[in-house]
């Protein structure tokens, strides 16, 4: 065995053995994309179902029924005055002021909504609420149009017709996992080692036990490639336990996952081949400048001082990375020379099904020059007599 | 053997003043020879040891271990020495074998050689009891008999000790200054760092005096003491260091 891959067996044994590694770098990720997904998948859900709506009205009629009939709960409040104080109060969120007489066709009715329009939920509500009243207004429509002997299409002078056309592969994957995946890996990638990475140099020169480590024939060289590929190896595997907690959510069909997944996660094999494949750069390129950080701090306090810091520049693009569909940058070229935004929006056009070459290449060129460039200088400070200053 | 000739280590400080840490030192240690390096916290002795072992390098002069310039053949020089401190630690997620095999496959150790000395730096150091014990959890006794495992497991022709005792309990203490008398029987080179007079006293042929980074008398105790014309080592050494 070369001295790098003893001391690189040695980092992940030692890695792994840790606690802290485990939970954060490798248990955490799939915990929490996980609940991430259980907790969208709860709020959709119950979002989608009215007959979980709870509405306070004033008054009484036909409407009130036609609540009712759409499973609506209804608690009846006498004035509006005492309507406004519930709500101000934060024991109402909507209430709606009803008309004693029922729509007909030919007339019109007016429902008042009295809510805070500062509470998101109570927004929600309404939406809600026009639906449901909208599609009745829509029946009266009709009748009327037809009483009158006027065609249908009268109620819709402008018809708007949507028309998608499928750019890209056949199977993409869910809106939900194209907005919070990309994010999610780019950030598991950094995150997953910044635990560890203080201990791997830093932590060395604090608890003494580096000098022992140079003293061996082994060359720095050596040294520091052995930790470089056993902190890479930790980044890509936080970063893939990442994606193993979408995974899971896809395996275990749990009903709450239907509305968020609604024609299933979409995200093949290729497409996770891909992946690995663009977070590779990415994840020499972090690994590299952790291990340069750590190298270069006298301690491991210093050190994690310096990684948050770190941790910012990859957390900014990383954000701004989910909603990039939302700008003209998505496919602008030099989206591809911004590390950790080139790595989260090539993963994006991945799992959207349209993985670009030129794109994807010049990302994974950006990032891997980089990376090599950060090794060389994790390389460097290694070489340094500075590398054994501990005070 | 181990050689220096005028060898001097200056560094800048935070302020940027040049601290002469190591300024002029040449020492001479022949093989079954132990050689006492006296001095107190700062007069240079860890750098020196530091530049023997090729973790720093000199600003000037040269120094030659087993042959091997340490400037020239860092990794025959670091091949060639087994370096022990009290400061030193281990790795405590790693068992104190895992550590042994860790460090004999640094020291480039083929396979079944690893496996054999790893079992017998094992049993040399009474290690057994405690080998597959993470090293977090052993005491600092048991700590101290896998670090001189460490140390010895390529077999190496020179030794530095660099004050070996130090937190040690008097029984363990013994144990390991018993231990470096015998490296001395099979004809190792052993530089040996200290501030404690009667280790010297015990163990050493030949001691130099080292403050403020020079040499400050160079002999045996006897020719120490007579030197700064003392009746006892740790006066003598006061006198020498010039700090009575």
């Amino acid at each position: 065995m070369r001295p790098a891959q003893i001391i690189f067996m040695k980092e992940l044994r030692e890695m792994f053995r840790d606690k802290r590694v485990r939970s954060g770098a490798l248990v955490t990720p799939v915990f929490l994309v996980f609940s991430i997904l259980l907790l969208f998948g709860f709020i959709i859900d119950t979002l989608a179902r009215p007959e979980n709506m709870k509405l306070s009205i004033i008054g009484s009629g036909p409407l009130v029924e036609q609540l009712k009939a759409a499973k609506v709960t209804v608690d009846v409040i006498p004035s509006v005055a005492e309507a406004e104080a519930k709500i101000r109060a934060g024991k109402a969120r909507l209430v709606l002021e009803m008309p004693t007489e029922g729509a007909a066709p030919g007339k019109q009715v007016v429902v008042r909504a009295y809510f805070d329009d500062k509470d998101e939920k109570a927004q929600i509500q309404i939406a809600q609420t026009r639906a449901i009243f909208s599609k009745l207004s829509n029946e009266l429509l009709l009748q009327t149009l037809e009483t009158e002997g006027l065609p249908k299409e009268a109620a819709e002078p402008i018809k708007f017709e949507e028309k998608p056309i499928k750019v890209g592969s056949e199977q993409s994957a869910s809106d939900f996992v194209i907005k919070l995946l990309p994010y999610i890996i780019v950030i598991y990638a950094f995150y997953g080692g910044m635990g560890s990475v203080g201990d791997l140099v830093a932590g060395e020169k604090e608890k003494k036990t580096l000098e022992t480590l140079l003293i061996t024939p082994v060359s720095r060289t050596d040294i520091a490639v052995g930790k470089f590929l056993a902190l890479g190896t930790l980044c890509l595997a936080s970063s893939l336990s990442a994606v193993v907690g979408l995974l899971l959510a896809g395996v275990i069909k749990l009903k709450i996952f239907e509305k968020l997944f609604p024609e299933g996660l979409g995200v093949s094999a290729m497409s996770l081949v891909l992946v690995v494949l663009v977070l590779l750069p990415a994840v020499v390129l972090f690994a590299s400048l952790m291990l340069a950080i750590s190298t270069r701090s006298k301690n491991l306090r210093e050190a994690q001082t310096q990684l948050t810091l770190a941790s910012l520049i990859v957390l900014m693009p990383a954000m701004f990375s989910q909603f990039i569909g939302l700008t003209d940058f998505a496919n602008a070229m030099w989206v591809n020379t911004v590390p950790v935004l080139n790595t989260a929006n090539a993963i994006r056009n991945v799992l959207l099904g349209k993985p670009e070459l030129v794109p994807i290449a010049v990302g994974v060129v950006v990032n891997g020059v980089l990376g090599v460039i950060a090794l060389a200088w994790a390389i460097r400070l290694f070489k340094q007599e500075a590398v054994l200053s501990s005070t | 053997m181990v050689q220096t000739h005028e060898l001097v280590k200056h560094y800048p400080d935070s302020k940027g003043t040049i601290v002469k840490a190591v300024d002029g030192v040449s020492l001479v240690a022949q093989p079954g020879e132990i050689v006492g390096l006296l001095g107190a916290n700062g007069a240079g002795k860890t750098t020196l040891l530091r530049m023997l072992s090729t973790v720093i390098q000199p600003t000037s002069g040269s120094a030659s271990i087993h042959g091997y310039d340490v400037v020239k053949n860092p990794e025959d020089v670091r091949r060639s020495i087994g370096f022990m401190s009290s400061s030193t630690a281990l790795y405590g997620r790693l068992t104190a074998k895992e550590v042994l095999e860790y460090f004999a496959g640094l020291y480039g150790l083929a396979n079944a050689e690893r496996k054999r000395r790893v079992d017998e730096v094992i049993d040399l150091m009474r290690i057994n009891e405690f080998a597959d014990r993470l090293c977090d959890k052993l005491s600092t006794g048991q700590k101290q008999r896998v670090s001189i495992a460490r140390c010895i497991l390529h077999d190496p022709p020179v030794l530095f000790f660099d004050e070996p005792t130090s937190g040690l309990d008097v029984i363990m203490g013994q144990e390991v200054m018993r231990f470096i008398e015998g490296t001395r029987e099979q004809g190792k080179t052993v530089i040996y760092c200290t501030h404690i007079m009667s280790e010297v006293e015990r163990l050493c042929s030949k001691v130099y005096v080292l403050h403020g980074g020079t040499i400050r008398g160079v002999g045996s105790v006897d020719e120490i003491k007579t030197l700064a014309d003392e009746p006892t080592l740790e006066r003598a050494f006061l006198r020498l260091a010039e700090v009575a």
